[in-house]
C-alpha cells in the first residue's frame, strides 16, 4: 500500500509541481546550477491541498515505521541482554549521486542493495557511533513528521555537530533511511538546502573582502551564511519584514541565525512577520521567536523581539461581503494545532493571542493564505498600513 | 412591532479568553471559554454571583458545554479532545462523573448535545460521523450514523430524545430517528424528501455554506438551521421542508436558540449582533449590537417569571443577561 502511494507522490511531483516551481524560481534570475538539482526536494513545501490527504497518509506510514523501530529497541532493552537493532539499507553505489542531488529520491528497488543490520552493543567503535547517529537522525526526523515542520539536512547535522561531525554523514545516513523505508528523503520532512531570499536597503561586507548591495535585488538574493558576514550596514532601515514565502515554510537554521544576527545589531528596528493564518504559520513565527516549538536547542537562534503582523483572523473575517479564498483546516492541521495549543499550555508562556488565534480556527476550521488579503495593490495597500501602525506603536 | 429587552446584568471578563459556550438550567448558567476553567454562576439572583469554578476541568480550553433540560447534567468538550460528564450532586456542586472516550483517538470528539433527562449525549466528529452514547448505562456508544464526511459543527437533540440534527460545513444537515437508528434526512441526500430539502435549501442560500448551529423546537417539530449563509433556515421535522428563512443578520451566524414557548428564536453573530425572531411574523423583533465582536454563544434563560431573558457571552469575554422589557 505504502507503494501505491508512494507512486502517485512521485508522479504528483514530477508532472506539476516540481515544475511549476522550477519556472517561478528562474523567473527570479537567481539560479545556479547547483540550486536546481535541489528543486524537487523544495517542491514537498508547496504541495497543494489536492494532494495533502496523500501526504497525510505517508506522513503516518513514515511516522509508524520509526515508532515501529524505537519499539524494538525498547523491547531489546526491557528484555536485557538483546542486542538492539536497526534495520540498515545502503543504496546502490551507483545510484548514490542521483539521490544526493534529487531530494525525492527516485528509487530503482530491482536494483540490489544490501541489506544490513546496525547493532548495539557492538565490539567494533565505528559501528556504535553509526548507531548513534542513525538512531539521532530517526528521532530528528521523527520530530519534525510528528510536528508537521520541515528541517533540513543543514539543520540536522547543526543539531549535534559533535557526534555527526561531518555535513556528509548525515547527508549519506538521510538518504539511507529513506532508502530503507523505501520512500522519498523529503517523506522524512527533510528538505536538502537552505532557501531563505532577502531584499532591502542593506549591504554586507564578506570576510574575503567582497561587498553585497541587496538594495538593487528587488526580488532577492540567498540569506547569506553568517560566519561569512564581516559587517553589515542599513541604510534608514525602518522595519524587518519575514514572510512566508510558501505554505509550509519553515524557516532553516541560516534563515535563523541571519535574522538573529540583524535583531542583535540593530535591536531598536522592529521585527515583524506576515504569515499564513494556519497551524503552520503559526508554528513558523513560533520557530523565530522561541527556536524550535518547545524544543531545546544546541544553538541559540531565538529571536523573541520578533511580532506579528499577520494574518489573523481579524483581517479577513471583519467584512459583509463574501470571504473569497477561505479554506477548510485539514485532519492534519487540527492535530498540529491542537499539539501546539498543549505545548503553550504545558510551558506556562506564549502569547495568549496565538492560542486564541489557534482556538479560533479551531472553533471555525478555516485557514487562509497571505493572500487572502489581496493580491498586489491591495496586499501593498494592507501592508503600508500594519507597517505604519507598527513602527509607530514600536517609537513610542 | 419590535419587542424590548434591557440589559440586567453584564459579568465582565467572566473568563480570561473568549467565551466559547453557554448552558443553562433552571437556577445556574455554565460557562466555557479558551482557557482551562468552566464557571458556574447562579441566575437565581440579579447580580449572578459566582457559584463554582470546576478548575482544569479542560487543559486547553473548551469549546462546547451544554446541560440536560432537568438540570441534572452537563457535559463538556474540550480541545484536547476530551468530553467530560458532570452531574450535580445534592448539595448542589457539579462533580465530574467520567469522560467520553471514542476509542483512543483524542480529537474525535466535536459537538455535543444531552437529552432533556441527561440519559443520551449526541456528539460529531470531524469527519462527519454522528455518535450517540448512553451516559448512564457504561457511557457506551449506542447509535453510530455515518454522513458524507463532512465535519460535524454542530448537533441537537429534541427534547423527547426521539431525534437529533447535525448540521456540517458542507453545508449538510441531517436528521436522524433514535427510535429507529435511521437517518431521515439529508442534505444533500437520496430520498425524494430530502431532494426537496436540498434543493429549497441551496436555492435560497444560493451556495451551500457550513452550518454551524442547529436547534430543535421545543415541542420537536421545527429545526433551526444557521451559519457562514447569514440566514436562518426553518425546517419542518416531520416532512423536512423547509417552511421559513430568516434573513437580516450579514454576518455569519454561530449560535442559535428557541425561547421556552418556541415563539421567539434568538441568534448571535460574527459581528456581534444578537437577534431576537418572532417565529410567528417570521421577522426580526429585536437587535442588540452592544458589542462588535463575535457572539460565540447565545441562550434563553429557563422562564421563571413573566418575562423572558437571555444571554449573550463570546470574544468580549464577559457574559451578559437581558429581561424583556414589561409594562411597555
Amino acid at each position: 500500500m505504502d507503494f501505491d502511494l508512494l507512486s502517485g507522490f512521485h508522479d504528483g511531483h514530477q508532472d506539476g509541481t516540481s515544475h511549476q516551481l522550477l519556472s517561478n524560481l528562474q523567473s527570479r534570475g537567481r539560479l545556479t546550477h547547483e540550486q536546481s538539482a535541489e528543486v524537487p526536494s523544495l517542491a514537498h513545501d508547496v504541495l497543494d491541498g489536492s494532494l495533502r490527504p496523500l501526504d497525510s497518509n505517508q506522513v503516518g506510514a513514515v511516522i509508524n515505521k520509526i515508532e515501529d523501530i524505537f519499539e524494538a529497541i525498547a523491547d531489546c532493552i526491557l528484555d536485557e541482554g538483546k542486542e538492539l537493532v536497526i534495520p540498515f539499507k545502503t543504496r546502490p553505489k551507483k545510484k548514490t549521486t542521483t539521490n544526493d542531488r534529487d531530494g525525492s529520491s527516485k528509487i530503482n528497488r530491482s536494483l540490489n542493495s544490501e541489506a544490513q543490520k546496525v547493532v548495539f552493543p557492538s565490539k567494533s567503535p565505528q559501528e556504535a557511533w553509526k548507531f548513534t547517529a542513525l538512531l539521532r537522525i530517526l528521532e530528528l526526523s521523527h520530530e519534525a513528521l510528528v510536528t508537521g515542520t520541515v528541517t533540513t539536512k543543514r539543520d540536522i547535522y547543526y543539531r549535534d555537530p559533535e557526534l555527526f561531525m561531518r555535513q556528509a554523514v548525515v547527508d549519506r545516513y538521510i538518504d539511507d533511511i529513506a532508502y530503507t523505508f523505501g520512500v522519498g528523503r523529503d517523506a522524512l520532512n527533510v528538505v536538502a538546502a537552505a532557501k531563505g531570499l532577502v531584499a532591502g536597503s542593506f549591504s554586507i561586507k564578506r570576510k574575503e573582502d567582497s561587498i553585497i548591495d541587496y538594495s538593487i535585488e528587488s526580488e532577492g538574493i540567498l540569506i547569506p551564511g553568517v560566519k561569512e558576514i564581516e559587517s553589515i550596514w542599513m541604510f534608514d532601515v525602518r522595519w524587518i519584514l519575514v514572510i512566508e514565502k510558501e505554505a509550509k515554510g519553515y524557516p532553516d537554521i541560516q534563515t535563523r541565525q541571519f535574522l538573529r544576527l540583524l535583531s542583535r545589531h540593530r535591536p531598536e528596528i522592529p521585527i515583524l512577520t506576515l504569515v499564513d493564518f494556519d497551524p503552520d504559520g503559526i508554528g513558523i513565527m513560533s520557530t523565530y521567536k522561541y527556536c524550535s516549538m518547545g524544543l531545546a536547542h544546541e544553538i541559540n537562534l531565538a529571536v523573541p523581539s520578533i511580532r506579528w503582523l499577520g494574518v489573523r483572523s481579524c483581517d479577513f473575517l471583519n467584512t459583509k461581503h463574501e470571504i473569497q479564498g477561505l479554506l477548510s483546516l485539514t485532519a492534519r492541521d487540527r492535530k498540529i494545532a491542537m499539539k501546539m495549543l498543549g505545548k503553550s499550555i504545558a510551558e506556562e508562556e506564549r502569547d495568549e493571542e496565538w492560542r486564541r488565534e489557534l482556538q479560533i480556527m479551531l472553533m471555525m476550521n478555516v485557514k487562509a493564505e497571505i493572500q487572502i488579503l489581496g493580491n498586489g495593490e491591495a496586499l501593498g495597500d494592507w501592508l503600508d498600513k500594519k507597517l505604519l501602525e507598527a513602527t509607530w506603536s514600536a517609537g513610542e | 412591532m419590535s419587542k424590548q429587552y434591557l440589559t440586567t446584568h453584564t459579568i465582565d471578563d467572566a473568563h480570561v479568553t473568549d467565551i466559547f459556550s453557554l448552558a443553562v438550567t433552571p437556577t445556574q448558567i455554565l460557562s466555557a471559554s479558551g482557557a482551562s476553567s468552566i464557571k458556574v454562576h447562579s441566575t437565581t439572583s440579579p447580580d449572578i454571583p459566582l457559584a463554582q469554578t470546576l478548575s482544569g476541568a479542560h487543559k486547553l480550553g473548551c469549546h462546547h458545554i451544554v446541560t440536560s433540560r432537568n438540570g441534572r447534567k452537563a457535559a463538556s468538550a474540550g480541545f484536547g479532545g476530551e468530553v467530560k460528564i458532570w452531574s450535580i450532586s445534592e448539595s448542589g456542586e457539579w462533580v465530574e462523573e467520567g469522560k467520553i472516550e471514542d476509542g483512543n483517538k483524542a480529537g474525535e470528539i466535536w459537538a455535543v448535545a444531552l437529552s432533556e433527562d441527561g440519559q443520551f449525549l449526541a456528539s460529531t466528529t470531524y469527519d462527519g460521523r454522528i455518535n450517540v452514547w448512553d451516559v448512564v448505562a457504561g457511557r457506551k456508544k449506542i447509535r453510530e450514523y455515518e454522513t458524507k464526511g463532512s465535519f460535524g459543527m454542530c448537533i441537537d437533540m429534541s427534547r423527547d430524545g426521539r431525534f437529533t440534527a447535525s448540521g456540517h460545513e458542507n453545508g449538510g444537515v441531517y436528521v436522524f430517528n433514535n427510535d429507529t437508528g435511521r437517518m431521515l434526512y439529508s442534505l444533500p441526500g437520496k430520498s425524494s424528501l430530502a431532494f426537496d430539502f436540498y434543493t429549497t435549501y441551496s436555492q435560497t442560500l444560493g451556495l451551500v455554506k457550513p452550518v454551524r448551529t442547529v436547534a430543535f423546537s421545543p415541542a420537536g417539530t421545527r429545526l433551526a438551521a444557521a451559519g457562514d449563509a447569514r440566514v436562518i433556515a426553518l425546517y419542518d421535522v416531520q416532512h423536512g421542508e423547509q417552511v421559513a428563512n430568516l434573513t437580516g443578520h450579514s454576518a455569519w451566524i454561530f449560535s442559535v436558540d428557541w425561547s421556552d414557548t418556541g415563539e421567539y428564536l434568538l441568534s448571535g453573530s460574527f459581528d456581534g449582533k444578537g437577534k431576537v425572531w418572532s417565529i410567528d411574523r417570521r421577522a426580526c423583533v429585536a437587535t442588540h449590537s452592544e458589542t462588535d465582536k463575535t457572539l460565540w454563544c447565545v441562550k434563553w434563560l429557563p422562564k421563571t417569571g413573566k418575562s423572558e431573558a437571555f444571554a449573550t457571552a463570546g470574544a468580549n469575554r464577559s457574559i451578559s443577561f437581558y429581561r424583556e422589557a414589561t409594562g411597555g
